[in-house]
């Protein structure tokens, strides 16, 4: 897959420049100088030759085939460059020129005009407005970076060029490697999707780094993530989560940025390992490119001091780590060389005379407990230790096993040295411990990844066909909201038990009504006009006698009179009144990018204070269910606190599933919310109390 | 005794108002006077009595002492909406009638209160047309000043009402309208025979409301300071511009109500500090602690609605259509109202009274 990108037999620069410092030039001479062995061909109608390299004033001129275009040509003469790539069944361009979408709406017409004019002439193209691409192994660069990533097994591609070659500089300086490095720009045709699946397959590439601002097709994001995450991990750095970010990155490269929520449901469900920062982005990329994943969370530290391997262990406990007590045969075997005021346990302090070979002696013996995972070494600078000495050993030790070992040598000036030995024998060094633990964190949180079995998504067929002319006529009469006997009827349809409710015109009708229902009951106003009931006051709830419901029907109707003197009155709704059990709130929202997400919380007053709530994206499998009813705060709340009884989160789960059935049915559904969701005692199911549906355009 | 019935082309045009203003006057002139509402729009029970919460505002204001039940006889409860529709329902004017026989054995002025517009509630049989003529009631106009073309309306109202009908009071008149009003529409009425008896001004604090039926209005949540919620919004600004042009903007106007999405922490600020009568935060946005400690500092109280904005906007530009009479503060103020502008020896000849 995209092969002419990345290993082309002869390359064109269209536009290329004599001028030094000029874009045009700068990239050709990229590609003179790092040992590609293709043919090269630059593009310029004036000069006969450039950089010793005989030039043509066309494509057309060319005599052979050419493999891949780098077009670096002023924005007006893209169109003509692209419509002669087509002629000359060129299927693969990179298009640096600037001046496109990101430049406004004078360029966002010319991007249209490109991106017709490329599927037209059957040219495939990066960017436009971006830095070129890299490939470490077939010794491509074309892209105008200072410098050659020496070979690697990074692949990385970033929305915004200039941060892609900021972090290939630091690189550079800590001799790690990349595979591919693709500088995407304004995404206008080659998008993420396709380039992660490229490096997926990619038999060079082993970890995927990505930088991006925003996605174009959200649902396609997910499905691609998802089966890239499975055969490589995927780190991803989004940017745009706070409204100052968002605001940036609209402007960047005119992509719409999306709602942090949304993009955190969509990582969570794709497998993407996601990082806040490029620090986050480089380290995770250094252990995932050298060393193996952890098989289990349990890690191990050694270490020559005591506090680093303190705020080592810290970092274990609050990333889901664990440090493990070793075995008792490890430990007396630590005892037969280690000076008796170490400490043989986890985190193993070998103190701070240790030598290269005492290093050597026990993290050869630590890592013979089996129920160590992974093991950190930690070292700092002491007077007496023998940093190069160490970092050979650990290397030596590190290059016979395939548990992972990470290694912080703290400080800088005199581990340096060390550093660069344990990169050269692929053991990733990190300045600070806690940014080994993070590494270690997301590796191990990885391996769960890709172990867990594959997702199931249930369907619910034939629930649709129930409600259908409910939306019919909706759309029909351009309403915008579910009627309250419609409500009723969808959430029927689809199996939701409701209280047994009936609507009353008077108060002698609800009098009638609650009788055949039996006390207590509930009373609710039913006006068009009232959407939200409670917060107009016109609710009461366990209403218990005659005299009552006649009062509560007085008290409710007088109510919206006197609130909203301008709402039709229907009635009062009579419900059967359903005690005990816990309220939460489940819904569906529509997100720009993502469509329809289902969510999760716990009600009452306080939800929106606490915004204790959990989302993803539709469709649901078993596991999301299962995963985001568990990751809010008060989870603990329905497994029972103080010998209270459990609640039926499996209720909650199926009921998760069947919203985003619904959602997947009715499309037209903008936002529904079913709350409270009344949930009993586990084995007793939930009731739907209360809902609302908010109907959209399509 | 004297029936003095206070009706109006259409509501919520400061009838209400009207009776109190003048109620008062007349007690102060040594009458007893009688308030009664024939009809009533807004069902509240007192004591376990169903009655309307207008007169029942009223009745306290004029210190009265009758029986409750029969100050409202008809309350429009959503029962007898129902019920009407469904099935024709008699008798309601003679218990109208009753009780007026009742409330007025002794008064010597009965101030009587018409709900809606005097052609309102005939469904019911019971329209102010009707019950000014079975209570021979004379009949004192209240017209909401919004231009010219109410005065087709007070002709009409002429035609239909006759003899009983003594004059207008004009309500809500601007500064661009006076103008007008006292040239061309006073001397045109009185040609027709019609005396205009006062001409109350536009008067802000009148159209005031307080940030408690703000908030029940718009059915929010208060956040913070529950001791200022009988603070006057008499204006409302929107908060959506720049934050550098805010202050000032909201230092222009006086007593006002700033109405701004919830994560507008910039916006907030400006008018906490531009010292705001009430923060309406809206989207269901909860703002920062920062913005609430602040604004307890200077006690201002944050309500927080639902809706968004324009929602919000659009439904505080009908309520100032539909404001009630209920706070001291704005009593004292609009009876002062129309004790000074209220042509009271013309009104009094009109009723036939004789203060000496």
């Amino acid at each position: 897959m995209l092969d002419n990108f990345f290993n082309p037999k002869t390359i064109a620069v269209i536009g290329a420049s004599r001028t030094p410092g000029k874009v045009g030039h700068d990239i050709l001479k990229n590609l003179t100088q790092y040992g590609y062995q293709g043919v090269l061909y630059p593009i310029n109608p004036e000069a006969p030759e450039i950089l010793g390299l005989k030039a043509y004033p066309s494509i057309m001129d060319v005599p052979g085939e050419i493999g891949l275009a780098i077009v670096v040509v002023p924005p007006k003469s893209v169109l003509e460059v692209i419509g002669q790539c087509g002629k000359k069944r060129i299927d693969s361009a990179v298009i640096i020129t600037a001046g496109f979408k990101e430049s406004g709406s004078e360029g966002t017409k010319l991007e249209d005009e490109l991106v017709k004019k490329s599927k037209e002439s059957g040219v495939r193209f990066i960017g436009p407005n971006c830095l070129g691409i890299i490939d470490s192994h077939s010794r491509i660069n074309a892209s105008f970076a200072k410098g050659m990533p020496s070979e690697g097994n990074i692949g990385f591609f970033s929305q915004s060029g200039a941060l892609g070659i900021a972090v290939l500089d630091l690189a550079m300086s800590e001799d790690v490697g990349f595979s591919k490095f693709i500088s995407m720009g304004n995404k206008a045709d080659i998008s993420d999707e396709e380039i992660m699946q490229a490096l997926a397959e990619d038999e060079n590439t082993k970890v995927i780094i990505g930088y991006i601002e925003g996605v174009r097709d959200g649902r396609k994001f997910v499905e691609i993530a998802s089966q890239v995450s499975k055969k490589k991990p995927l780190v991803i750095l989004k940017s745009g989560i706070t409204s100052s970010g968002i605001k940036a990155a609209s402007s960047h490269t005119g992509a719409l940025s999306g709602r942090e929520t949304s993009f955190d449901a969509a990582f969570k469900q794709s497998g993407v390992i996601r990082v806040q920062t490029v620090g986050e982005l480089f380290n995770y990329a250094l252990a995932f490119a050298n060393q193996p994943l952890p098989q289990g969370p349990n890690i191990a530290i050694i270490t020559n001091s005591g506090g680093p391997g303190i705020l080592a262990a810290d970092a274990c406990d609050k990333l889901g780590l664990q440090l493990v007590p070793l075995h008792k045969e490890i430990v007396d075997q630590l005892r037969t060389f280690l000076p008796p005021f170490a400490s043989f346990y986890n985190p193993v302090d070998i103190l701070g005379d240790a030598t290269a070979e005492r290093y050597e002696k026990a993290l050869y013996t630590v890592v013979q407990d089996d129920k160590v995972n992974g093991i950190l070494v930690l070292l700092t600078p002491t007077a007496v230790v023998d940093v190069e000495g160490t970092a050979k050993a650990i290397a030596n030790i590190a290059h016979l096993i395939d548990k992972p070992i990470l290694t912080s040598f703290m400080g800088r000036k005199s581990v340096e040295s060390g550093s660069k030995i344990l990169m050269k024998y692929h053991v990733p060094n990190y300045n600070y411990p806690e940014h080994a633990v993070s590494s270690f964190s997301a590796m191990y949180k990885y391996n769960v990844w890709i172990k867990r079995p594959e997702k199931v998504y249930p369907h619910f067929e034939g629930l649709k066909n129930k409600v259908n002319d409910i939306f019919e006529s909706v759309t029909e009469e351009k309403r915008e909201h579910l009627r309250e006997t419609e409500v009723y009827e969808m959430l029927n349809a689809y199996g939701f038990s409701q209280p047994r409710s009936l609507l009353a015109r008077t108060s002698e009708e609800s009098v009638a009504a609650a009788k055949g229902i039996g006390y207590p009951v509930v009373m609710k106003i039913v006006s068009p006009q009232v959407i939200h009931k409670s917060d107009i006051g016109g609710v009461k709830i366990n209403v218990n006698t005659e005299k009552e419901v006649e009062n509560a029907f007085f008290d409710i109707t007088s109510r919206v009179k006197h609130v909203m003197p301008m709402a039709h009155i229907n009635g009062v709704m009579i419900q059967e009144m359903i005690s005990g059990g816990k309220e939460v709130i489940i819904g569906i929202t529509r997100d720009a990018q993502f469509g329809h997400m289902i969510m999760f919380g716990f009600g009452g007053i306080y939800v929106e204070v606490l915004k204790d709530v959990s989302f993803r994206i539709v469709p649901l499998s078993k596991e999301d269910a299962h995963e985001m009813i568990r990751e809010t705060k008060v989870f603990p709340l329905l497994r029972g606190v103080r010998g209270e009884a459990e609640a039926d989160i499996e209720a909650i789960e199926n009921s998760l599933l069947i919203l985003s059935q619904m959602a997947l049915d009715f499309p037209q559904i903008i936002e529904a919310e079913i709350n409270p969701l009344l949930v009993k005692k586990r084995g007793e199911g939930v009731v739907a109390i209360d809902a609302r549906f908010a109907i959209g355009g399509d | 005794m004297i029936s003095l019935y206070v009706g109006s082309t259409s509501g919520y045009s400061g009838k209400s108002l009207v009776s109190m203003g003048v109620g008062l006057r007349l007690k102060k002139d040594g009458l007893r006077v009688g308030y009664f509402k024939p009809v009533g729009i807004l069902p509240i029970k007192v004591e376990n009595i169903l009655t309307d919460k207008d007169a029942w505002f009223i009745y306290r204001v004029f210190e009265l002492k009758d029986n409750i039940a029969e100050i409202s006889p008809v309350v429009l409860t959503q029962e007898l909406t129902v019920r009407a529709y469904l099935k024709d329902i008699r008798g309601l004017l003679r218990k109208i009638e009753r009780s007026f026989q009742q409330l007025s054995q002794d008064k010597d002025i009965m101030i009587v209160g018409g709900s809606g517009s005097i052609y309102s509630w005939s469904v019911l049989g019971v329209s102010g047309l009707k019950v000014i003529k079975r209570l021979n009631a004379k009949v004192l106009l209240v017209v909401k000043y919004e231009g010219e073309f109410c005065v087709d309306y007070i002709l009409q109202a002429k035609k239909d009402l006759g003899d009983h009908f003594i004059g207008v009071i004009f309500n809500k008149v601007t500064h661009e309208f006076r103008q007008s009003v006292d040239d061309y529409i006073v001397p045109f009425l009185k040609r027709r025979g019609i005396d205009v008896i006062g001409i109350l001004p536009h008067d802000p604090l009148v159209g005031s409301i307080t940030v408690e039926e703000l908030n029940e209005m718009l059915g929010g949540k208060v956040l913070c300071c529950h001791d200022r919620l009988n603070n006057l919004v008499e204006r409302f600004l929107i908060g959506a511009m720049q934050v550098d042009r805010a202050t000032e903007y909201f230092k222009m106007t006086k007593n006002n109500a700033v109405i701004v999405g919830g994560d507008r922490a910039d916006i907030q600020l400006s008018a906490i500090e531009s010292g705001t009568e009430c923060l309406v935060l809206t989207g269901e946005l909860y703002p920062s602690e920062l913005i609430i400690s602040r604004a307890e500092q200077k006690n201002i109280p944050i309500i927080v609605i639902r809706d968004d904005t324009y929602t919000v906007a659009k439904k505080v530009e009908r309520l100032s259509v539909r404001l009630r009479l209920r706070d001291k503060a704005k009593v004292a103020h609009g009876t002062e109202l129309v004790m000074k502008n209220v042509n009271f020896p013309l009104l009094y000849k009109h009723l036939g009274i004789n203060i000496s």
